[in-house]
């Protein structure tokens, strides 16, 4: 070594460097690629790893009546999340998932009941959105929260959250109208940021909460959650807060709502009552019902099944869905038609008790008939025989274009989910549906308001109330929607002898029960529907008022309202007593006072 | 007094204050990050680093020759004993038995066997004086073979891949059986490769495990450190396991961009998308090179560390013996190949292994152990005209 040259020594020395040099210049070239031309990528890429951006939900929008009263609301549900990031695992031979266990063990011995996960849930929570927490414990009573703040220390990672849960402060009233919420991710918007995490919001599934879901829907909220490499949480921010939904106000009456509830009850049935004026509704009620606050958070399938096998249908709401027809309710509607078209309301004609037309026989309501009648007399004792002779000179052309002046046949246009149409038989309508020619019976039937005529109640409130008015008003349940209506095109005279015959139904004819002590001017229909055949042929009673209120009314509104209960024994003495129960409660001070 | 600042080796020593400095501004930023005892890991490095430099200068002010006639061999044996004992009563840390009591026995072993290899070659009227044919190329297999097998037991594959080319380059300088150890080298090349081409052909996508299996066997490597390979073939493939840290870290690092996020506010750290330990260990480069970016850190950083190699190795030119100028070709190197191996594995070029970056990471054996391999070559500088 001591040999070395000089040359030597600096060959090594100037190899040692250049290797040196070309090891850092390597460093540095590759450093540039990554720092400097893939800077964006990677700044990218920690932004996406570091970052989780969660979609929240805020309070639904509650639902009033008219006046203000609280119809479908939130209340606050107590609920304990569990906080993965509390339970790393800090020793060997843990996992959070162990660590977990035990916690929930030991804190299920403190709240007295066992948590609602279970451990393959717990995996899937941990293993799809560790670092969201997770709601592990719901609907805490006031005890459990008070046990579980004494040891809450003891139990880091668990946290008591207060979650918005639907209510229905009135119970089953108007449960049909109202209906029910689920739950259901957030839809997110197209285009905006990707989300990572959804959270469920209330989804309206039926009735109003379904029709004016997008309305009641909270704005949802963006949070953002920084997490580790692990994907445990580590930070929690709140780029937006959720927004409440609108509340919606309703036309609805609750007053008067629970008037007709309580006179339903016990029966099957359903009655609209609406403001003729502008279309409000005012009650809408189908019995038997059901209490929506059953089916908060979920509809128990249990529950659900009784509901829905039950025969007699109490999820159906029979006040916009059901499908009756009219019987003698639909008379003014055929005598208008033939007013219309040529008929003279004063002629007098003969019933005999019976109304024949080939091999067909129409029975009378009084067996030995009520000899010469004229429009109004005919309506006042609900003559069969005369509305026949009325349909088939009137013919059924003319008969179903007053039907549908009427809004018959068709939706009324309501702002709500269910809105059937009904039908208005014609010969080309019976021939598509039921395969068969149409006879001159057919129409003779449709003039009584039987055969293949279907109405829903509301559209039959709807049709009361025109008559009263002489305008036909789109019934409407939103209170801020504008209302609507449109003429009726009939003659003021012709309108003004049925009313003078629905005037006198009351005024002793067949519905005098239903102007029984009602402070208010009543007219109406009665309406006794034979429907089914065999065992199961029955009656389904009617009965349409329209009442307009006295000076000494307490209320000031005018009424449309159809009643019809199945299974009855006439329009007259089983639903006219009903109707002027729920008008004396309405109208009558001492009563609506009490 | 003039000739000894003459003689002081500024470069080596001012470089190497920055490189202290630096460490422990990084330490400080990612202690402060992670929280905790890591806080005020920054201040214990300081002290070390303190410690370091009365070595450093009782070391550079002792002739370098006295100190090796006395400790090279009893060093060599002494580095021995600890590593064996490390082996039967060492502490495990992070899958390797690497521990006894306070310090790394592998670390410094790596000292005295740079030592015992100098003063083996480079000593005058020492046994291979003149020729070192392969009779010394031998006898230094043997020196280097049994250190460096204990080290791979615990296992510390780092250590071995930083130690052998400082120990190449040291008999290539020598000249011991020069022919020899080019042909051994390049034997060596061609033996990688087939290791690499193995492990891409067993680990490709579409190998039946059958055939994996049966390639492997041939493949003198353990299983992590198939996966190892596997990661720096195919960094992008396995996202969870040991291609994690890769991604990682060339993520912190990339993302720094050219002017840094600023000092204290790396996020890879904060947001902890690091693994905790390695951060402040194998990984402390990412935490500099994410705050400080490109220029200001990076390149900084190299040029620092090429300054303090470059005028280490430049002792070895002026150095007044043999001994002299393999010590500080060894040092030299030693440094170097630890910078190389530890960014380079952090943006791919060289599969991970556990390594400390010199000055930065988190590591106080291996700072001692460098700032006296540093203060010996201060003294070959220093006495470098005695025997001339």
């Amino acid at each position: 070594m001591k040999n070395d040259t000089v040359i030597v020594r600096l060959v090594s020395f100037a190899l040692v460097t250049v290797t040196f040099g070309i090891g850092l210049t390597v460093l540095a070239v590759r450093l540039k690629g990554e720092q400097v031309d893939r800077v964006a990528e990677h700044r990218q890429e920690m932004d996406s790893q570091s970052s989780r951006r969660v979609l929240t939900a805020g309070p639904r929008g509650a639902i009033y009546d008219r006046h203000g009263v609280a119809l479908a609301v939130n209340r606050l549900s107590l609920c304990i999340e569990l906080h993965p990031e509390a339970f790393r695992p800090t020793a060997k031979g843990q996992t959070t998932a162990s660590n977990i266990a035990a916690a929930l063990e030991s804190l299920a011995a403190v709240i007295g009941r066992p948590p609602k996960t279970t451990p393959e849930a717990l995996a899937r929570h941990l293993k799809i959105s560790l670092a969201r927490p997770l709601k592990v414990w719901e609907e805490l009573s006031e005890e459990e929260l008070a046990r579980f703040c004494e040891h809450a220390r003891e139990h880091p990672g668990f946290v008591c959250v207060s979650e918005y849960e639907r209510t229905y402060p009135q119970g089953s009233l108007a449960a049909h109208l109202i209906g029910r919420v689920g739950r259901e991710e957030i839809r997110t918007v197209a285009g905006g940021p990707r989300m990572n995490y959804i959270e469920k919001d209330l989804k309206g599934r039926e009735g109003l909460e379904l029709q004016y879901d997008e309305y009641l829907r909270s704005m949802p909220g963006e949070d953002l959650l920084v997490v580790d490499a692990r994907g445990f949480a580590t930070r929690r921010e709140t780029l937006k807060r959720a927004s409440a939904g609108c509340d919606l106000r309703l036309t609805l009456d609750v007053r008067l709502q629970r008037l007709v509830e309580h006179e339903l009850d016990g029966c099957v049935g359903a009655c609209v009552a609406i403001d003729p004026r502008d279309g409000s509704v005012l009650a809408s009620a189908s019995a038997p019902t059901f209490d929506p606050n059953a089916c908060v958070p979920v509809f128990p399938k249990k529950t659900f099944r009784k509901l829905s096998e039950d025969p007699r249908k109490p999820l159906l709401n029979r006040a916009t869905a059901g499908q009756y027809a009219p019987g003698s309710t639909f008379k003014p509607v055929t005598a208008l038609a033939g007013l219309r078209n040529g008929w003279n309301a004063a002629t007098e004609h003969l019933c005999t008790g019976v109304y024949e037309y080939g091999d067909m026989r129409v029975r009378c309501a009084r067996t030995w008939g009520h000899g010469e009648l004229d429009l109004p007399h005919a309506l006042r004792e609900s003559c069969n025989p005369y509305f026949c002779n009325l349909g088939m000179k009137t013919g059924i052309a003319a008969l179903k274009a007053a039907a549908e002046d009427f809004g018959l046949g068709r939706r009324t246009g309501i702002d709500f989910p269910t809105d059937a149409a009904g039908t208005v038989p014609d010969p080309e309508w019976k021939l598509a549906h039921c395969r068969e020619p149409w006879y001159p019976g057919d129409l003779a039937q449709m003039a009584i308001g039987q055969g293949l005529l279907l109405v829903t109640p509301l559209q039959m409130a709807r049709v009361v109330g025109a008559i009263g008015t002489g305008r036909l008003a789109t019934p409407r349940l939103n209170a801020a929607m504008p209302a609507q209506d449109r003429p009726l095109p009939f003659a003021k005279a012709a309108l003004g002898s049925v009313r003078e015959g629905m005037r006198m139904v009351v005024d002793g004819g067949t519905g005098r029960k239903a102007g029984e002590g009602v402070d208010a001017c009543v007219i109406g229909k009665t309406g006794t529907a034979e429907v089914g055949a065999g065992a199961n042929r029955h009656k389904n009673t009617w009965f349409l008022a329209y009442a307009t209120p006295n000076p000494t009314s307490a209320e000031t509104t005018p009424l449309a309202l159809a009643m019809v209960i199945e299974h009855g024994e006439s329009g007259g003495g089983t639903t006219a007593p009903k109707v002027a129960a729920v008008l004396r409660g309405f109208y009558n001070r001492e009563e609506a006072t009490e | 007094m003039k000739r000894f600042l003459l003689r002081f080796n500024w470069l080596s020593f001012v470089s190497m204050l920055a490189l202290i400095t630096i460490g422990a501004f990084v330490l400080a930023s990612a202690g402060a990050a992670r929280g905790g005892v890591f806080a005020s890991h920054w201040k214990s490095m300081l002290g070390t680093a303190a410690v370091g430099l009365v070595f450093y200068f009782v070391l550079a002010f002792l002739d370098y020759r006295t100190v090796m006639d006395w400790i090279a061999y009893p060093g060599f044996g002494f580095a021995l004993f600890l590593l064996v004992a490390v082996l039967l009563v060492g502490t495990t840390q992070f899958g390797g038995r690497r521990w006894l009591w306070f310090f790394q026995p592998s670390e410094i072993s790596k000292l005295f066997v740079i030592l015992c290899l100098a003063q083996l070659f480079g000593a005058e009227g020492e046994l291979f004086r003149g020729q070192y044919g392969f009779r010394g190329f031998l006898a230094a297999g043997g020196l280097i073979a049994v250190p460096c097998l204990l080290i791979l037991l615990e296992p510390d594959l780092g250590t071995t891949l930083t130690l052998v080319p400082a120990l190449l380059v040291m008999l290539l300088v020598a000249g011991v059986w020069r022919k020899g150890l080019v042909v051994l080298l390049a034997a060596g090349a061609v033996a990688a490769t087939a290791v690499l081409g193995a492990v891409y052909e067993a680990e490709r996508p579409g190998t039946s495990p059958e055939r994996r299996a049966a390639i492997l066997r041939y493949v003198p490597l353990r299983e992590h450190q198939v996966s190892r390979v596997k990661t720096f073939l195919f960094p992008e493939r396995d996202g969870l396991d040991s291609g994690y840290n890769l991604r990682q870290a060339t993520m912190t690092i990339g993302s720094g961009g050219l002017v840094g996020k600023g000092y204290g506010k790396g996020e890879a750290i904060r947001r902890e998308l690091m693994p905790a330990m390695g951060v402040m260990n194998d990984f402390i480069f990412c935490v500099w090179a994410e705050e400080m970016g490109y220029l200001k850190g990076s390149l900084a950083l190299l040029a620092l560390y090429g300054l303090l190699c470059v005028s280490t190795a430049w002792t070895a030119l002026v150095a007044g013996d043999g001994r002299g100028r393999l010590l500080a070709f060894g040092i030299a190197t030693l440094v170097f190949a630890h910078v190389y191996v530890n960014i380079g594995m952090s943006i791919g070029l060289v599969p991970i292994t556990g390594l400390p970056l010199p000055f930065l990471s988190l590591g106080r054996t291996f700072l001692v152990t460098v700032m006296c391999g540093l203060g010996l070559v201060q003294s070959v500088s220093l006495h470098r005209e005695e025997k001339e």
